[in-house]
């Protein structure tokens, strides 16, 4: 049986099974007082809005530099990509793929996972339940760990600071990326798994 | 026994599961995912972890995790030097969110937890339960702390070439604290002190 078939619903807070007073209530948990609802209101809109805000977000941080690195030989820009050839150039291989994989994979398979969920949604795709729960689960379990690159540009900055022999500055495309990371988290977030699991009884009735 | 109805969240599925429970992992019948985990000695066991992270906070964040040396200039770097070198260059923003998400969340969630546990273990309700375990439910994908050194070994290994790159104490205070944090994840489980808040309130 599912709560909503019930009348009930569950707290997001604090997982208390909760009444509902009507088909499309809110009520309030009486254990924790937070506003309960059986779901996140408007989540396919808002996880959409966030969705693409963040792919807007992502031209720029991988087209602008990353960091710029000052010598007394000159300036040098490095964006993601240009960071990652140049690993692997010089033989770096773990590293280039730290790289690749943290700031351009897994921002990439976020977006795709979201996109391909909320289409499956909207066109009413009832199969593979499990294997969607699945993906999504994984989009919350990776979402995170795109911030590396933004973590190194700024251990980077902490310790090169000599002057005028060399110095590290950050770039703009790690604000842009910074933003990508922060809004592909909230769509994450903003993302209902159960409306997945509704779709069923949509067709039923 | 009686049973207590606990609600899936992927999935949205009443399960029923006898109380007291058993020991180990519960999963939804319905679409396999966990609704949680019951361990005995959950309250002991998060007292004494969050004990150990306060005191490895301090320690790394007390002494520099790596220092860096070209041609006789040496520089440090802890967790603050990073917030205050982005700051200098006007980086408000990237800054800003350095700070939240390697200081000021996962210390909050530290302080947290012993706030909540202390009191637990002596048998004690704190007034402000219901708030902690609010605030700790919100803040979970917040504390960024195991990226953090992630970035620091790739840091690490970049700036190899460029000059000598000492590896600090407080590195290997990070590293414990990263697993004693990935410990306390594992062995939270909100359930049972919901349940404890409210036995307490039935038997006022």
């Amino acid at each position: 049986m599912r709560a909503i078939e019930c009348n009930v619903a569950c707290c997001s807070v604090c997982h208390h099974i909760v009444k509902m007073p009507s088909k499309k209530g809110i009520a309030i948990c009486p254990r924790c007082k937070e506003e309960v609802t059986y779901r996140k209101t408007n989540s396919i809109q808002h996880t959409w809005a966030l969705v693409i805000a963040s792919i807007v977000f992502y031209i720029p941080a991988n087209m602008l530099p990353m960091m710029h690195v000052q010598t007394f030989a000159g300036t040098q820009s490095d964006t993601i990509i240009s960071g990652v050839i140049y690993f692997l150039h010089s033989g770096s291989y773990l590293i280039a793929s730290v790289i690749f994989i943290a700031s351009i994979i897994v921002p990439i398979t976020k977006l795709m996972i979201l996109i391909y969920l909320l289409i499956s949604l909207q066109i009413k795709n009832t199969k593979n339940k499990i294997k969607k729960k699945k993906l999504y689960a994984l989009t919350e379990l990776i979402g995170k760990w795109s911030m590396v690159d933004v973590y190194v540009v700024a251990i980077m900055i902490a310790l090169v600071h000599f002057g005028g022999l060399s110095e590290i500055k950050a770039g703009q495309g790690a604000n842009y990326f910074l933003l990508v990371v922060i809004l592909t988290m909230l769509a994450a977030i903003r993302f209902d798994v159960r409306l997945i699991w509704d779709i069923k009884e949509d067709n039923a009735t | 026994m009686s049973e207590h109805i606990v609600c899936c969240h992927e999935c949205d599925e009443l399960v029923a599961i006898p109380h007291p429970y058993r020991e180990g992992r519960f999963k939804c019948p319905q679409c396999g995912s966990l609704l949680f985990r019951h361990k005995s000695g959950m309250i002991e066991k998060m007292y004494a972890l969050s004990l150990s992270a306060l005191v490895l906070f301090g320690a790394t964040n007390y002494f520099p995790f790596l220092s860096f040396e070209v041609a006789s200039n040496v520089t440090e770097a802890n967790f603050f030097t990073s917030v205050l070198y982005l700051s200098k260059d006007g980086e408000y923003i990237l800054s800003l969110a350095i700070l939240m998400t390697t200081i000021v969340i996962p210390l909050l969630r530290i302080v947290l937890f012993l706030a909540l546990f202390a009191p637990l273990y002596y048998k004690h309700i704190p007034s402000y339960a219901t708030h902690t375990l609010k605030i700790l439910e919100y803040s979970t994908p917040w504390g960024m702390l195991d990226v953090f050194l992630i970035g620091v070994l790739v840091s690490l290994v970049k700036l190899v070439k460029m000059g000598s790159i000492i590896a600090g104490t407080s590195l290997w205070a990070f590293g414990v604290l990263v697993f004693v944090i990935a410990y306390m994840q594992v062995t939270y489980n909100p359930h049972q002190i919901w349940d404890l808040i409210d036995n307490n309130k039935g038997s006022k």
